[in-house]
């Protein structure tokens, strides 16, 4: 990152962040063992393509202090990436699925002189931003097919005998991704980079005045950021089979995983994951079930409730409760 | 160690630096004093970097006046704020340690416990910065970060403002031993006279932006032109 910056080991808590991915791939077991049926595991599979994306919002939100809105540009540009690669240049899906990751990375790049504006006016930028690529993907037709969609999208391949195109090999994909994304995020926070760009947030003239390139290391965020998304973007197109500009650049990319992350706890690893998955499943299974159409209302409810009612998200009720009972019991 | 030649800052039709001019040598305690809005922090933005005027801004020979804010820390330009800034959501040893290896390129533990110790803040160390510290530590950390990152030049900018009278005395002394203890130039943005008499070696009187005076404390303060623009009156 910087030649001046020296590596430091970070005081850690590695014990229980064990104990916290021992209970989560616990949790992301029971479905395959429990024989859970392709339905439910469609909808986890959607979930963790949430989680994915709340997790690379996340990042970009708690290391850096930058409020994206425009996720989606990074979704769909990962999404066609790899679709073109493999469907058109016939490259591997587990090679194209990377290089989509790059490539979003190369979008992202447009963005740089948008990380001198904070708060409001970068969220602003972003958004207007994502709509470019949108726009680009409808009328580059000869190449995406425009607004009639991209269709015979490569599945994804057999590995070590596991086909990852079912059901439960995507879901074992997906957990194994979303697992190492949350690996990679954990480093990078507990990295000395990490610490300062927490800190950047919310006083980034202190932090530049002690040496700190604050515009580095954010662009370093949203490169990573973007690859994370774009990613999560390849992973369902190869899923779905199927693109089109206004799903993969929809709005909803942008939105869904800032309700998962802020809901589960953006400032914490595993809150924008946990976040994406009960989100998600309370939207597809409780909501839907209550008000058919205009079932979202019930998650605006929810993340409203949420927010009055623990702003830290659902990991930092937890901890206040753990907290509260490790006083009460000293 | 530190020279301005010309240095003039406008923002819009507002001149709030005019060809400020003068040198400042290794092992100086400077007194940067003038009444509210002459200039005295618009100064300090302009030498650490937050601003970019017009001019030429000299450490060591070298004009760092181009340079962005974080390589004016890296080339030895430490600054404290009038508000103190803490980094958010880090504790108070972290914000050394992020000072430390990004400021000065490298990570000694035992020297940010010297510094902790030095700016008595050792028992406070492990507290979240901005949330958990009392003004006077608030301040004391925002030396100790500026000495993290191993200055050569230290901006103080009202680090004894809102202290009472024994507070400040006592601010004033560690000051002193700061000054020979790091071996450090200081320039300091104070309003009290008697602290300036005390601290430091000389004093640079600012009004309107313009440097008006430049001597020992007890020549600046007995200069017409700085009684003058203290009471607004001409001195008998």
């Amino acid at each position: 990152m910087s030649s001046h910056v020296p590596s430091v080991s970070r005081p850690s808590s590695w014990p229980s962040s064990i104990v916290f991915v021992g209970i989560a791939l616990v949790l992301a077991a029971l479905p395959l063992a429990a024989g859970a049926g392709n339905y439910f595991l469609g909808l986890l599979i959607s979930a963790l393509i949430l989680a994915g994306i709340s997790l690379a919002w996340a990042l970009l939100g708690n290391l850096g202090g930058m409020v994206s809105f425009g996720h989606a540009a990074f979704f769909g540009v990962g999404s066609y990436a790899s679709a073109l690669l493999s469907a058109k240049l016939g490259l591997p899906v587990l090679l194209s699925v990377p290089l989509a990751g790059v490539i979003a990375v190369g979008a992202s790049l447009l963005m740089i002189p948008a990380l001198r504006l904070s708060g409001p006016y970068f969220a602003l930028a972003i958004l207007a931003y994502s709509q470019i690529f949108r726009i680009l993907a409808t009328e580059l037709s000869w190449l995406t097919g425009g607004a009639a969609g991209f269709q015979a999208i490569p599945q994804l391949p057999t590995v070590l005998g596991l086909d990852l195109a079912s059901r439960s090999g995507s879901y074992v994909l997906l957990v194994v991704v979303v697992a190492l994304c949350a690996l990679v995020y954990a480093l990078v926070r507990r990295s000395l980079v990490g610490t300062a760009l927490r800190a950047i947030a919310d006083s980034e003239d202190a932090t530049r005045v002690v040496g700190v390139n604050s515009m580095l290391l954010k662009a370093w965020m949203l490169a990573l950021s973007a690859f994370i998304t774009g990613v999560f973007g390849a992973l369902n197109a190869h899923i779905i089979g199927f693109l089109e500009p206004d799903y993969a650049f929809s709005g909803v990319w942008s939105v869904l995983p800032i309700i998962a992350a802020i809901f589960g706890g953006y400032r914490t690893t595993f809150g924008p994951i946990g976040g994406a998955v009960i989100i998600y499943l309370f939207d597809q299974v409780v909501a839907k079930s209550i008000i058919a159409v205009g079932h979202q209302i019930l998650l605006g409810f929810l993340l409203a409730a949420m927010i009055l009612l623990a702003p830290n998200g659902l990991l930092g009720l937890a901890e206040r409760f753990l907290k509260g009972r490790r006083d009460a019991e000293a | 160690m530190l020279k301005l030649e010309g240095v003039t800052v406008r923002f819009g039709g507002l001149t709030a630096l005019r060809d400020v001019s003068f040198s400042l040598a290794e092992g100086e305690i400077l007194g940067l004093v003038g009444p509210n809005g002459a200039g005295k922090t618009t100064l300090f933005n302009t030498i650490s970097g937050l601003i970019q005027p017009q001019g030429r801004i000299l450490l060591k020979g070298v004009d760092v006046n181009r340079l962005p804010l974080h390589k004016r820390a890296r080339a030895g330009i430490g600054r404290t704020f009038q508000i103190p800034q803490p980094m958010h959501h880090l504790t108070v040893r972290e914000n050394l340690v992020v000072a430390q290896a990004f400021g000065a390129g490298r990570h000694d533990p035992g020297r940010i416990d010297e510094i902790l110790s030095f700016m008595e803040l050792a028992r406070q160390a492990e507290r979240n910065a901005a949330t958990e510290l009392a003004l006077q530590e608030l301040k004391r950390l925002e030396i100790a970060k500026a000495l993290a990152i191993e200055p050569k030049l230290l901006l103080l900018d009202e680090v004894l403002a809102g202290l009472e009278s024994q507070a400040k005395r006592q601010f004033m002394l560690k000051l002193k031993e700061l000054h020979s203890h790091f071996g450090l130039t200081i320039v300091i943005v104070e309003h009290d006279i008697e602290t300036i008499m005390n601290l430091c070696t000389r004093a640079v009187v600012l009004n309107f932006g313009q440097l008006i005076a430049n001597g020992t404390p007890e020549e600046v303060f007995r200069d017409p032109a700085v009684i003058e623009s203290y009471t607004g009156a001409a001195h008998a």
